[in-house]
């Protein structure tokens, strides 16, 4: 199966992502396939959550920041400004505490804990991933793609959803007994009914949240997740235990694009001994992918003559993908 | 006043007698529990503010904004020292 079979087979998988480590392709294929699927005529929206994301390199086009951006009709690009995006959200929780208790300004303690939220490693993740919710809740594309962090913030996302999950069960829990005392406390005192508990309805909130962020991450229906790697020992060691552990939080992965390929018949061809041994050593690795993925290989795409940015070179790259 | 107002109005004034003698420390002490375990609600959501560090703080803060009357008070309590009038309380 070739990566358009899957995509042609597997139309309700609207949420496409390609993962791998840092520097293989995962940009490069994130827009190719955004390209691909526009020109097929879907509305696609590509977008990414890296805080050092590269799409406006690859579209030569800064888009940082500033919602999604067309770049050719039915292809959008958007890149997610965390900083700017933990700054509004600050400003929000400012904003609700002076109108709740009439304030002028928010109390020096509280605003320090405000501020020093913000610094917190966790908080760029979160922010990031709270904004994809936004983005895909409003449903206005045929399809999404994600072009993902590389492995291990991918990981720390799922495994943060999962931990967050929890905490927010217990915290509900017990904002739930607190409202059975005020119960008690009010019949006994045959006072009205007790205030709805607002902070119960902001728990459900960001439950539904969570909820929804990790699950389009491992929604077996509707998401494909496509890891990208190169014939290379390490990476492909790597790529084995990323693809294990992923699993183990449920994501459904669907194939490997192996990117960077010389192409074989160059060997034919007289060339100096550098590249023929490259050629040899990948050789042996491909079959290696072969052998370890098997049908899950989706495609192999070769090495370009020069790096892909711009459309032009983003369609010589879908040509060769999409074939 | 009608015999039955007369009635009703005993009626609640026994209603109250009760209640002081039975309901009124029942329902002092659900209410100091509750205000106990919104203590721990805040010590969960807002450790940070202690210096010890929870969860991650992105959701917490959009509940930051409801526990802002408490916290002067939680924070009182949860560096207090104990002592034995404690157990008096």
């Amino acid at each position: 199966m070739s990566l358009r079979d899957f995509i042609e087979k597997y139309p309700e998988r609207r949420y496409l992502m390609f993962g791998g480590k840092g520097g293989l392709g995962k940009t490069t294929f994130s827009a190719t396939t955004a390209y691909w699927l526009a020109k097929q005529g879907f509305k696609v929206l590509v977008f990414s959550v890296d805080p050092q994301a590269s799409l406006s390199d690859i579209f030569k086009c800064d888009i940082f920041g500033k919602g999604a951006v067309e770049i050719m009709p039915n292809l959008f690009a958007q890149e997610i400004d965390a900083d700017q995006r933990i700054k509004a959200y600050q400003e929000e929780i400012r904003q609700k505490i002076r109108t709740m208790y009439g304030l002028e300004e928010v109390p020096e303690e509280i605003e320090n804990y405000i501020q020093a939220a913000a610094a917190e490693p966790a908080m760029e993740e979160s922010a990031i991933f709270d904004a994809v919710v936004d983005i895909v809740i409003s449903g206005e594309y045929d399809y999404y793609i994600y072009d993902l962090v590389p492995l291990g913030h991918a990981l720390y996302y799922l495994s943060m959803a999962s931990v967050y999950d929890e905490w927010i069960d217990k915290i509900t829990a017990l904002r739930a007994e607190m409202a059975e005392y005020d119960k008690v406390a009010a019949v006994m005192q045959r006072s009205k009914e007790t205030e709805e508990d607002q902070i119960l309805q902001e728990l459900m909130y960001i439950k539904n949240r969570i909820n929804t962020s990790s699950g389009i991450l491992t929604d077996k229906q509707k998401t494909a997740f496509f890891f990208v790697l190169v014939p290379e020992e390490m990476i492909i060691l790597d790529t084995q235990k990323a693809a294990g552990m992923f699993a183990k939080y449920n994501v459904p992965l669907s194939g490997y694009v192996v990117n960077r390929v010389i192409p074989p018949e160059l060997g034919k061809q007289n060339i100096p001994d550098y590249l023929r041994n490259r050629l040899e050593m990948q050789k042996g690795y491909l079959e290696k992918i072969d052998t370890l993925f098997g049908e899950q290989v989706l495609a192999r795409v070769p090495e370009f003559e020069r790096d892909i940015t711009g459309l032009p070179m983003i369609e010589k790259v879908a040509n060769a993908i999409f074939r | 006043m009608s015999e039955e107002e007369k009635k009703r109005k005993w009626l609640d004034g026994f209603k109250s007698v009760l209640y002081g003698m039975a309901g009124h420390d029942m329902a002092r002490y659900a209410l100091k529990t509750r205000g106990s375990m919104e203590h721990l609600f805040i010590l969960i959501t807002m450790g940070d503010l202690l210096g010890i560090p929870i969860l991650p703080p992105y959701y917490s803060l959009r509940l930051l904004p409801y526990v802002v009357p408490q916290i002067s008070t939680w924070k009182r309590r949860m560096l207090r020292e104990k002592d034995l009038t404690d157990a008096l309380a």
